[in-house]
């Protein structure tokens, strides 16, 4: 259901503010969104001022600062800082990425952080995405053959390889299914952007066998009917795929059969 | 789980030319239909009386009447514009994101273009 305002229990308190200890003149406010399952307060907006002057490029270097200089305290996931593991994604500047590669330069004014929308927050800027995990599954992403296993490859064409780029590229970082307020408000039986073009990516795989099946489980009101094309999920991700147009292409082959 | 707080979506989601169509074919939608009732309603109480003919000539011709009409024929080429975004969309074309972008300001510019020659038009139209 469209559900426009917070609960209650999620409204946002303005938080504690650290002023800069440096002495630098390069200061930048960074508001970053908190919250503690530890105690039975709201969730709050802590303000840090961080001396850019010692900071490197990329959001996720100035929450690592934030958190070896400032504020241990902070909570965020994080790993590979190269944008291929998909773990820093978040809502920076009003748009969901990965921390790892936006460089805080592109956010103009003060640099507001959250974490990504619409999700049961677990503590700071980390959501669960255990619902999106289970979506994921269900649409049973493995190859489906009856070819029997003899240690050989499944060969395919270079024409029908290439039906993978950009789809076999996603990291399943849940930026785009997150953006999606389609998402937001049938987050429990839509599918989602990111889900939907994994399903699509087994869909148009040459070598699975199980296409009609697939495409049968994904033929739903719901699971797949409730994209609009708004086209969040596009303008959202940090791979520079294309979950609007897999959506499509899955609507598509549903339409021509 | 069910303590925890549900993290801000729309309240801090930037808006997109895209998502800011598509809510406006939305809300366009609706208002269509509520409009074009309203039009059936004028030609039924025509039905019950020519004198009724008085009532929608005054009534289109007040200031809130031309205002209804000008939203209305705004929200209908909106609506038409962006149906035929979504027709090529359905046919899988136009979904880059640049792409996208374009036919959406296409879109809103289109609309307002539309509104603007009909109602300039109005004297050799009606």
């Amino acid at each position: 259901m469209v559900q426009i305002n917070l609960p209650k229990n999620s409204e946002i308190k303005k938080g504690h503010y650290y002023k800069d200890k440096t002495g630098s003149k390069n200061i930048r406010k960074v508001n970053i969104y908190r919250w503690d399952p530890v105690t039975e307060e709201n969730p709050r907006i802590d303000t840090y001022e961080v001396d850019m002057d010692n900071c490197p490029s990329k959001v996720l270097d100035l929450l690592n600062k934030i958190k070896n200089e400032i504020d241990p305290s902070i909570a965020y996931r994080r790993s590979c800082a190269h944008g291929v593991c998909g773990s820093c994604a978040m809502n920076m500047d009003g748009k969901n990425g990965l921390a790892c590669t936006k460089p805080h330069s592109e956010i103009k004014g003060d640099i507001n952080i959250y974490p990504l929308p619409h999700l049961k927050v677990l503590k700071d800027l980390i959501g669960d995405l255990s619902t999106l995990y289970k979506q994921y599954e269900s649409v049973e992403p493995w190859l489906k053959t009856t070819k029997k296993i003899d240690n050989t490859e499944h060969l395919q064409t270079k024409d029908d390889r290439s039906k993978l780029d950009g789809l076999y590229e996603c990291i399943m970082c849940a930026c785009c299914s997150t953006s999606c307020p389609s998402y937001w408000w049938n987050g429990e039986k839509y599918l989602g952007p990111a889900v939907l073009l994994q399903a699509y990516r087994w869909i148009i795989d040459s070598r699975d066998e199980d296409r009609k099946e697939r495409l049968k489980k994904v033929a739903d009101e719901l699971k797949l009917y409730r994209c609009h094309t708004i086209m969040n999920c596009t303008n959202a991700c940090p791979k520079g795929l294309n979950p609007a147009k897999a959506i499509a292409s899955i609507k598509k082959m549903l339409a021509t059969g | 789980m069910n303590n925890n707080p549900l993290s801000p979506h729309i309240q801090i989601y930037n808006w997109h030319i895209s998502s800011l169509v598509s809510i406006s074919h939305r809300i366009t939608g609706v208002v269509n239909i509520l409009a074009l009732t309203l039009v059936c309603f004028w030609v039924w109480i025509l039905l019950l009386g020519n004198e009724n003919y008085q009532v929608i000539f005054n009534f289109f011709n007040s200031i809130f009447g031309k205002l209804f009409i000008i939203s209305f024929v705004w929200s209908y080429s909106f609506q038409i514009l962006s149906e035929i975004r979504h027709w090529f969309w359905d046919l899988g074309y136009g979904f880059e994101l640049k792409t996208s972008r374009i036919t959406g300001i296409l879109v809103i510019l289109g609309s307002i273009i539309i509104t603007a020659v009909l109602y300039s038009m109005r004297g050799i139209l009606l």
